[in-house]
């Protein structure tokens, strides 16, 4: 429950203060927020399989979060970045749907 | 499939391994080593505490509590954290991501703005040009007319005028009407796109061959959607826009010819370039209609620059060299 609403009250923070980003750092922000997801997914399916652990989601959730925009990043330097960042949503993509579909299996037991 | 992947059959591909990865591992293995590790280090606590109760029971002590697990709450506030840190993001992203619509979107507004204040302000530069031009060929009139060699030099002016379009003119004539194809004769209602096949478009090539048959079918003046065409106005293209004289015009592109109607024409409909207009209307769909009209007005053209000026030559007795600044005087007097 209170995951839950630490992340409420985070949408609720950032669109009541809407601090404003770097200009260096906007072209990151979705890519880093597939990320997030991805690891908030995963932390939900761990729960439900019974083996969440609390340093290993804090983890994986900064890493994922950090890795993702240098691998873009790496990508604009490269000039590559476009594909990078569809190679990183489709993979990203691929963890939150079947971890979804995990979630769904132990939700409705279907 | 929280267990590490099983190994892998021999014979496959690089990318179907890679592939398989990627469905099998939706979840972080670390979670199930830490699990892993959490069961051990709670078996090891457990038969520490075991052996702890039974040395204490061998001593006659009381037992001691039971180990309790360190770093729950810590845990719980971490995560927390960190989901409000998710939620921040997302939050950020979307914000940031409506603010780039809407700074689209004001900015296009904007310049909309802008094109028009600019259109209107060139408006009202051309209606102030016109009146000051009357002013001064009136104020010209005035001071020719006073004198013989003036009243020639206006008529020669006159007909320069004329010749150089400078001047309104009235009469019959041709209308001739080139356009871009009509969206819904040119598009598949369903699958278009709604804008324009950019190779069915009328080009600066097809006004300038239009003008130049009706010059050769005898017209006497011609414009271009109301601007008149001068011995030097060009029509080009600048970009997607035809310009005629510099200044921009649009489709459908109506051109009006003064001149004897049927000699117009007839001496058009046998040019070789109204049977070539006739082909892209059927080729390409452009809007391709002329007509003869009664009653004409097309516009002078815009303001010719002064590039030569000689004085007026002196014929009769006055003995002053200098004829303009000795006229002036005397002409004044006897207007007034």
């Amino acid at each position: 429950m209170i995951p839950i609403l630490g992340l409420a009250v985070g949408v609720v923070l950032g669109l009541l203060l809407d601090p404003s980003v770097p200009v260096w750092l906007q072209p990151y922000l979705p890519i880093a927020v597939v990320a997030a997801l991805d690891a908030v997914f995963g932390g939900i399916r761990a729960r439900f399989d019974g083996i969440f652990d609390a340093k290993v989601f804090v983890v994986s959730f900064v890493s994922n979060v950090v890795v993702a925009a240098l691998i873009v990043f790496l990508g604009d330097q490269l000039g590559v970045g476009a594909q990078l960042s569809t190679a990183v949503v489709v993979v990203l993509g691929i963890r939150i749907f079947g971890n979804a579909a995990a979630i769904r299996r132990h939700l409705f037991r279907a | 499939m929280s267990a590490p992947a099983p190994p892998r059959p021999p014979g496959r591909s690089l990318g179907s391994s890679l592939l398989d990865q990627v469905l099998a591992e939706t979840v972080d293995p670390a979670y199930a080593q830490a699990a892993e590790a959490k069961r051990a280090r709670a078996k090891a606590a457990e038969a520490a505490h075991a052996s702890r109760v039974r040395r204490a029971r061998a001593a006659g002590e009381p037992e001691p509590a039971a180990p309790r697990v360190r770093g729950h709450r810590r845990g719980e506030a971490l995560v927390a954290v960190t989901m409000v840190l998710a939620g921040l993001l997302a939050a950020l992203t979307y914000s940031e991501a409506s603010a780039g619509a809407a700074g689209r979107e004001a900015v296009r507004e904007a310049l909309i703005d802008d094109i028009e204040t600019e259109s209107a302000a060139t408006d009202d530069l051309v209606t102030t040009l016109t009146d000051l031009q009357t002013e001064v060929t009136a104020a010209r009139d005035q001071a020719l007319a006073a004198s013989s060699v003036g009243q020639q030099a206006l008529a020669r002016l006159a007909t320069a005028e004329t010749g150089a379009a400078a001047v309104p003119v009235t009469g019959p004539g041709l209308v001739v009407t080139l356009g871009n194809p009509l969206p819904s004769a040119a598009q598949d209602p369903v699958g278009g796109s709604g804008t324009d096949d950019p190779t069915a478009l009328v080009l600066d090539r097809d006004l300038q061959l239009l003008v130049n048959a009706l010059w050769a079918a005898g017209a006497e003046a011609i414009s271009v959607d109301g601007q008149r065409l001068g011995p030097t106005t060009a029509i080009r293209q600048a970009g997607g826009a035809i310009l005629v004289d510099f200044r921009p015009v649009s489709s459908p592109y109506e051109v009006q010819a003064i001149g004897d109607p049927d000699l117009l024409n007839n001496g058009f409909l046998r040019s070789p370039e109204a049977t070539y207009l006739a082909g892209l209307e059927i080729t390409y769909g452009i809007v391709f209609t002329f007509g003869r009209a009664d009653d004409l007005t097309l516009p002078g053209a815009s303001s010719t620059e002064l590039r030569e000026a000689e004085p007026v030559p002196v014929t009769e007795g006055s003995s002053d060299p200098s004829a303009d600044p000795a006229s002036d005087p005397t002409t004044s007097d006897d207007g007034d």
